[in-house]
């Protein structure tokens, strides 16, 4: 009996077939792909990152209402979430073009899902696409969905600790958001070492502290997506 | 959290691979996991066999190693 696969015979020869190809190529050229896309339609493409409850569509909220109704012609929103569409109707009740995909058991967006997503929306006018991908802080850093900036957002109720304990996510971030500034009061968060613990992840990591709630830092934050720098 | 879809890509992957190189069946199958690529090698080990079975690594032998970056890399295959 062989020593392989306990088959009849003596010995199989083992041949090494070389490979050396990524599992995560397939949605790399997908989402490079789909970036492209957009960019050639005038669409910067924003993904928004962070745990459940992080404030990513609180964020978008107050984004909408500061742009008035100018959001409503020139935003799109896709909401990634593992079940129900609570988030499209929030974004829906600011006037703004949303699509929600409901991923199941599924942990992350990738760029098939958005891609799909991205058919069924009528995007004529739209010069700004955010893809909120499902609140997570593990799973969605090594795919991409064709954004062209990410950011991280990490909320003062979840800790000063949260970027060097998810070094992945803030690895691929272009800007760190702070958010919930108006409880700061109320818990232990240290805005200099949740900075300084993300620019470890990646160095130079623009952050901005902000209240969705409150509109402290807003207008930094604005500036921000609209290309003016951090 | 994601390693069984993952596992499905890499079966993918290898039979695909397999294909191209004649065919026949896998039975080991070497993978380089980055320690920033959010994966628990526990996870996609535990998940492998079961994602296996009945394709042509039905069976084969998963062997991870960690390395520095965020990729996941099929290095090699060994079929008979």
């Amino acid at each position: 009996m062989c020593g392989v696969c306990g088959c009849e015979q003596e010995q199989h020869g083992v041949r090494r077939v070389a490979v050396e190809r990524s599992l995560l190529e397939h949605n790399r050229t997908q989402a490079a792909s789909l970036a492209k896309q957009l960019a050639a339609h005038g669409i910067d493409a924003i993904g928004l990152l962070g745990g459940p409850g992080a404030g990513k569509t609180a964020l978008l909220e107050a984004t909408f209402e500061a742009f008035g109704r100018e959001a409503a012609a020139s935003e799109a929103v896709i909401e990634g979430d593992c079940a129900t569409d609570f988030d499209a109707r929030r974004i829906a009740a600011k006037g703004v073009r949303v699509a929600q995909v409901a991923t199941g058991s599924l942990c992350h967006l990738d760029a098939h899902l958005v891609e799909h997503a991205l058919h069924d929306m009528n995007l004529l006018g739209v010069s700004r696409l955010w893809i909120e991908n499902v609140g997570n802080l593990v799973c969605p850093a090594p795919f991409p969905c064709g954004e062209s900036r990410r950011v991280v957002v990490i909320s003062v109720a979840e800790g000063d600790d949260k970027p060097e304990k998810y070094p992945a996510m803030i690895a691929g971030a272009d800007l760190l958001v702070i958010s919930k500034a108006d409880l700061l009061p109320y818990v232990d968060f240290d805005v200099a070492r949740c900075i300084a613990g993300a620019r470890k992840a990646r160095p130079g990591l623009p952050a901005l502290v902000v209240s969705a709630r409150s509109g402290a830092g807003l207008d930094s934050w604005l500036a921000w997506v609209r290309g003016e720098g951090a | 959290m994601h390693e069984a879809k993952l596992c499905l890509s890499l079966l993918a992957l290898a039979e695909q691979s397999l294909a191209q190189a004649g065919g026949g069946r896998i039975v080991g199958v070497r993978l380089e996991v980055g320690d920033f690529a959010g994966v628990a090698p526990e996870a996609l080990a535990a998940a492998f066999p079961i994602c296996a079975a009945g394709t042509a690594a039905d069976g084969a032998a998963l062997q991870i190693e960690i390395v520095s970056g965020r990729d996941l890399v099929l290095r090699d295959l060994e079929v008979i």
